[in-house]
């Protein structure tokens, strides 16, 4: 029952923002399984919007989709950016926790999943002339979802709007640079690995 | 067991005729080992293999002087004409590949006159050559015969400095008598003379087009130097030129650097009489050639000669990678076919294009080959372009049934389903054309057959539809009514 009305509680949230994300944190309106549902809704949102729009709007090669790299993507957008959230508002003196800034920012995404599904259906009864319609709803999906992400961040971590900007234009130059280290790490462990087997190999050669 | 093995036996021979018989009976189609591939560029932009629209079918060459360096090409009834450069001549062939005949020099106001290294030339439909004598600065008019009517010196001019040479290369004449010249350096356009042969002024010339960080660059931050070292931006020269039936020139753009070529800069253009470009540029993609590189050092397209049907489709000849680009009116890509190497059929330099008035033969000339080359067209081509052709006289059902042959052959090609697609919305059969135009990648006309579908689903459906919801509707009203006088008659009871 717990996790049922924290995940009606995201409906509140996203229509009352500063409000809802303060009762979000301080009085645990919401759960980690609600976020976890909504992150699992988004990337069913992610996979479907591209598998069954209609051919007026859908401009993806359906002959080379690829399910198993939608959901990496968004899956790993999210944890790269609560990562990098965290690591940063620790240093610049935030006040949400790991858990806190996973729960805000699956919260905010929640307009993405409410308009884009039921357009996937729309697609298939308009025209290309009503199209202007589909996009500027698709458009006001992003930007509600962004809106929602900048108080979520503000409200969780206690900070003035013009910090919360920098920190969140920080936070995304912070994921390029763990994605970086992270390419590193593997290119350097792949070299050490052929290295030790070289090594290995050789000596198996000489006796 | 002898039983079962004859048993055996027998069936495996009857199946074996039966596909001896039946493989004899399936119509067989025969393509000639083209030394090149034929290729298409489709929606998203890859390129897609198809058979063979042209194939290689020998080549003419002279056998006592052969060709030396020739520029130029004009095909016109059953006649090839060839402006021989090397050899300061123009020869003219039979169709088969003997020679009709040869002009080395003509009379002058009675004295023996020869050309100079004639670079281009032209036939009027009446069979008159004008040649663009192109070392001694001049025109030369000659008629069916092959004697002088005039010759079309320097024009009188303060637009060209005196100390500039005048060199023709290329030129046309239109149905009125105006000649059209592309002359060696000069970027002004093409130069234009009137029918009597006095300069009219210079037509059609590139906009120049420089970018908002070139133009700071070179006019702010640069020394003079630097300025001096850099190129000059100026119009580029046209590098051939075409009069097509509707009495417009097909131009042809060779030098385009990489960064044009990347941002889809136009390598042809089709001017009208005023010198506007009224090119269509409605295909998926830019007019440029081949959109990809082998490899960045690769040369990209270079576009050197162009010839047209009367239908709008028309044929652009690429001397760096020999091949033949060919684009419909509305400038999408049909078929690309031709290849530089060694092997017969194959091109070294391809200096000029010229297609007899059925369509039937390509001919090609070959300047380091020193050849004549021919392309004979295939059933698959034949299909094409008649669909296309069938299609431009309004003849729907005629290109329907072209398509369906086209996609017997190639059933890959976008066209022919945005034809049968077409044919469909012509009919009214809107749900199968929304599926052919799904097949063809074509969204314009796939919301305009949605369109009708969604009318016709409207008008079948839609009175169904709303009786039901209002009869539901009514239903509910009337219980709540019903509802509203029980419990009214419960009160009124009660309170009795």
């Amino acid at each position: 029952m717990q996790y049922l009305n924290s995940l009606k509680y995201s409906l509140y949230v996203i229509t009352h923002p500063v409000d809802g994300f303060w009762d979000l944190k301080r009085e645990k309106r919401g759960s980690l399984s609600a976020a976890a549902t909504i992150l699992v809704l988004v990337i069913l949102t992610s996979i479907i919007k591209k598998q069954n729009t209609s051919f007026l709007f859908n401009f993806n090669r359906l002959d080379e989709l690829n399910v198993v790299v939608d959901i990496v993507t968004v899956f790993l957008v999210y944890i790269l950016w609560c990562v990098a959230n965290w690591c940063l508002t620790s240093l610049m003196d935030g006040e949400g926790k790991m858990t806190d800034i996973m729960i805000a920012t699956a919260y905010a995404l929640v307009p993405i999943v409410l308009i884009n599904l039921p357009l996937v259906p729309v697609s298939h009864v308009i025209t290309a002339e009503e199209g202007t319609f589909y996009t500027v709803f698709t458009v006001i999906s992003y930007l509600w979802a962004g809106m929602l992400l900048i108080f979520g961040t503000m409200v969780t971590h206690q900070y003035s709007m013009k910090k919360t900007i920098l920190t969140m234009i920080c936070t995304v130059v912070g994921m390029a640079i763990i994605l970086f280290i992270g390419l590193l790490f593997f290119s350097v462990i792949q070299r050490i690995i052929t290295f030790i087997a070289t090594i290995y190999q050789e000596l198996r050669f000489r006796t | 067991m002898g039983k079962l093995k004859n048993y055996l036996i027998r069936t495996v021979s009857a199946i074996v005729l039966t596909t001896v018989v039946l493989s004899s009976e399936l119509e067989t189609v025969i393509f000639a080992d083209a030394p090149y591939e034929t290729y298409s560029y489709d929606w998203w932009g890859e390129d897609i293999k198809q058979p063979a629209a042209y194939t290689y079918s020998g080549a003419y060459s002279l056998t006592d002087t052969p060709l030396n360096d020739a520029r130029d090409m004009f095909v016109q009834d059953g006649k090839i004409y060839i402006a021989d450069t090397g050899n300061s001549r123009i020869v003219i062939l039979n169709e088969d590949g003997t020679v009709f005949k040869i002009i080395t020099s003509f009379q002058n106001g009675g004295t023996e006159d020869t050309f100079s290294g004639p670079q281009g030339l032209f036939v009027t439909p009446e069979n008159e050559i004008y040649v663009a004598d192109s070392k001694n600065g001049r025109i030369i008019h000659l008629d069916a015969s092959g004697t002088l009517i005039r010759e079309i010196a320097r024009p009188e001019t303060d637009l060209i400095s005196q100390n500039q040479a005048y060199t023709p290369l290329k030129l046309v004449v239109d149905k009125s008598g105006r000649i059209y010249v592309i002359a060696n350096g000069i970027n002004m356009g093409l130069v234009e003379f009137d029918r009597e042969g006095v300069f009219q002024g210079f037509m059609g010339a590139a906009k120049v087009s420089v970018s908002t960080f070139e133009y700071i660059w070179k006019n702010y931050f640069s020394t003079d130097a630097q300025k001096e070292r850099m190129e000059l931006i100026v119009p580029t020269e046209y590098s051939n030129i075409y009069l097509d039936s509707d009495n417009f020139i097909y131009a042809t753009i060779s030098n385009i650097s990489n960064e044009d070529h990347l941002a889809g800069a136009d390598a042809i253009r089709r001017l009208n009489p005023t010198g506007t470009d009224i090119l269509r540029r409605l295909g998926n993609t830019p007019i440029i050639g081949d959109l990809y590189n082998a490899s960045d050092t690769a040369a990209w397209s270079k576009f050197t000669d162009v010839c047209a049907c009367d239908y709008g489709v028309y044929f652009v000849l690429d001397s760096a990678g020999g091949k033949v680009f060919t684009y419909d009116g509305d400038g999408n890509s049909l078929f690309i076919f031709g290849g530089t190497g060694n092997r017969q059929g194959m091109l070294m330099q391809p200096a000029s294009i010229g297609i007899r008035e059925d369509q039937e033969k390509i001919y090609i000339l070959d300047s380091q080959l020193n050849q004549v080359l021919c392309f004979s067209i295939t059933e698959y081509g034949r299909h094409l372009l008649n669909a296309i052709y069938k299609n431009s006289l309004g003849d729907s059902a005629g290109a329907y049934e072209e398509w369906q042959n086209v996609l017997r052959y190639n059933a890959n090609s976008e066209f022919a389903y945005i034809g049968i697609g077409k044919a469909y919305l012509r009919e009214g059969r809107y749900k199968e054309a929304m599926e052919y135009f799904q097949l063809g990648n074509n969204r314009k006309y796939y919301t305009r057959a949605f369109q009708f579908y969604r009318k016709e689903l409207m008008q079948n459906y839609f009175g169904k539809f709303m009786g039901v919801i209002l009869v539901l509707v009514g239903a509910l009203i009337i219980w709540q009514i019903v509802k509203k006088i029980r419990r009214w008659v419960g009160e009124a009871k009660c309170n009795i």
